[in-house]
């Protein structure tokens, strides 16, 4: 089960293998027809007159047809909505309530797609059974906010380094790459240039001799070329945090984490886990590790960020709070989108707040829109230039 | 009989620790080789309930080994703990202690628990569960040596756990 917006639908694999995306609403009186998490089943029964759907949502029968609707029951009218549309990219799969929607890969643009990249060209992976998930009193746009800052890590989890959690200088690259994609995709965070590329290559054709880095972890999962070619130029070198818009982070952890609104004040995080199937027992083991022991509601890191966030929330509600213009300027104008003959555009910076401005301004372009079309129509293109 | 209410008296006495933040004195009933657990839970159907919790090994809110209990105990002592800093306020209460099986230097221990916490001026939590604790005699004293924690939500309805049940 997951939600769309504030709408409950059921997510289920059908005896054809098709996944179809489904409003938990029975037709008759609007009663949820699925109350599991997750799970098998043959139809879905409703519990108060007992309709029963199919796995695909056509309607198979209803009490009474004869009896008491006089045989005058149209069930092919009947049966639960579907998502618009349903479509998958390298296994990840997105829907949308919207048949004027743009097709998946148009919707994610080059931005988007490497996000999702990042994991697929690490090889075939495994979904872990259980998803994290909590409720945190903030608005989810914080939350997302946070995935493109590394600019709160020091402050914020503090103390997590000083007790040797994790590392001070892993934690906060000063090289940041920023790469900005159409309708809000971002990807932000550590980033090396290219002579750092370069020279980790040269390192690793020496057998490993040299200084080790604080990059060498993620370069060492991009040395093959097919991933590189996969990457692109530009997306070998990125390390950061993609967040496919609005609500989707794909984090370095082996998680995605999707942030889903609960009006406008209280969010719930959903951690999903992953593993590379064909890695070594030791190395998913220590993913297991990061992923029971970094984020989620008790993770040494992420609860603090709960707290900043509600409290974010919070303080500017009031009526006065509310008023102020928050900051939000580190790095404006200061810095240069590069392109590439790859068309991979990219800023490479320090510390920065690029990502962040990018998904209030997409955000608002999204809500100024009252269809698709418009949206499509007036949508900024991703800046070039001084940004 | 006997067994029951030294059972009794550690979980109360560790009750009592932790209500007054004595944390580093919570982490000396600990062995070195607690394992201290809280898997997922999730709604299921009648038919599968077997899917309600996740498995050791696998995904959990807690894993958590001496090592990192003591992390988490040192990340509130440094001060800047934001998530418990101002510090929450914090009782909880232990019932139906039961000792399951076991022997008199190894005891597995059922209990319930009402953590119920306070943070700031309106900011309320309230986790209910069960435990299967493991106690073990050392030196003569009781020490927890295995914690696995049975919370009552699928969702966790706060903000962070970073308390200890
Ligand atoms: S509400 Fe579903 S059958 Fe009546
Ligand atoms: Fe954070």
């Amino acid at each position: 089960m997951n939600y769309i917006g504030e709408d409950e639908v059921i997510v289920v694999r059908d005896r054809k293998n098709t996944i179809n995306v489904l409003v938990n609403s029975c037709s008759h009186r609007g009663n949820t027809v699925c109350r599991a998490e997750l799970g098998t089943t043959n139809s879905f029964l409703c519990s108060y007159h007992g309709w029963n759907f199919n796995l695909d949502g056509t309607l198979l029968a209803a009490p009474g047809e004869e009896a008491f609707y006089r045989g005058e029951l149209n069930k092919s009218d009947w049966g639960l909505m579907r998502a618009a549309k349903v479509e998958s990219y390298r296994g990840f799969v997105f829907a949308t309530m919207d048949a004027n929607a743009p097709a998946l890969a148009d919707y994610l643009g080059w931005v988007g797609r490497l996000g999702i990249d990042f994991i697929a060209s690490r090889g075939e992976v495994e979904f872990l059974d259980g998803v994290h998930k909590n409720r945190i009193k903030c608005n989810w746009k914080i939350a997302v906010d946070n995935l493109y800052d590394w600019y709160h890590v020091k402050v914020s989890h503090g103390t997590a380094m000083r007790v040797g959690f994790v590392s001070e200088e892993a934690m906060a690259p000063m090289s940041q790459m920023v790469l900005l994609g159409e309708y809000g995709h971002g990807i932000g965070g550590p980033g090396i240039s290219e002579a750092e590329l370069a020279a980790f290559d040269a390192r690793m054709a020496n057998g490993g001799d040299g200084d080790a880095q604080w990059f060498d972890l993620f370069a060492s999962r991009r040395v093959d070329p097919k991933v590189r070619a996969e990457l692109g130029p530009v997306g070998t070198r990125s390390f950061g945090h993609p967040n496919i818009f609005p609500n989707l982070w794909v984090s370095i952890t082996q998680q995605v984490c999707l942030r889903i609104p609960r009006g406008p004040f209280e969010t719930e995080l959903w951690w999903f886990n992953y593993l590379i199937k064909d890695a070594p027992e030791s190395q998913r083991r220590q993913a297991i590790f990061a992923q029971n022991h970094v984020f989620g509601p008790a993770g040494l890191l992420e609860q603090d960020d709960g707290e900043n966030w509600s409290h974010s929330t919070r303080g500017a509600r009031g009526p006065i709070g509310r008023m102020r213009p928050l900051n939000l300027s580190m790095g404006r104008g200061r810095d240069q989108v590069s392109a590439d003959p790859s068309g991979q555009s990219r800023i490479e910076t320090v510390v920065n707040e690029h990502g962040q401005r990018w998904t209030y301004q997409s955000w608002q372009e999204w809500m100024l829109a009252d269809s698709w079309q418009e949206l499509i129509a007036s949508h900024s293109q991703p800046p070039t230039g001084v940004v | 009989m006997l067994l029951t209410f030294e059972a009794q008296e550690f979980l109360l006495n560790e009750a009592r620790l932790l209500d007054a933040r004595k944390f580093t004195e919570w982490l000396e009933l600990l062995t070195d080789d607690i394992h201290y657990w809280m898997p997922i839970r999730r709604t299921t159907q009648a038919k599968e309930l077997e899917l309600e919790f996740t498995k050791p090994g696998g995904m959990a809110f807690f894993d958590d080994s001496k090592e990192i209990l003591t992390m988490r105990v040192q990340r509130l002592a440094v001060g800047r703990a934001w998530a418990e800093d101002p510090p929450s306020r914090m009782r909880h209460l232990i019932t139906n202690i039961s000792v399951e099986g076991g022997d008199a230097n190894e005891l597995s221990v059922h209990s319930n628990f009402h953590l119920y916490r306070t943070r700031l001026n309106s900011e309320e939590d309230s986790w209910i569960g069960s435990r299967e604790d493991l106690l073990r005699r050392v030196d003569n004293r009781l020490m927890l040596a295995r914690r696995h924690i049975y919370l009552e939500q699928t969702v966790i309805l706060s903000q962070n756990m970073s308390s200890f049940f």
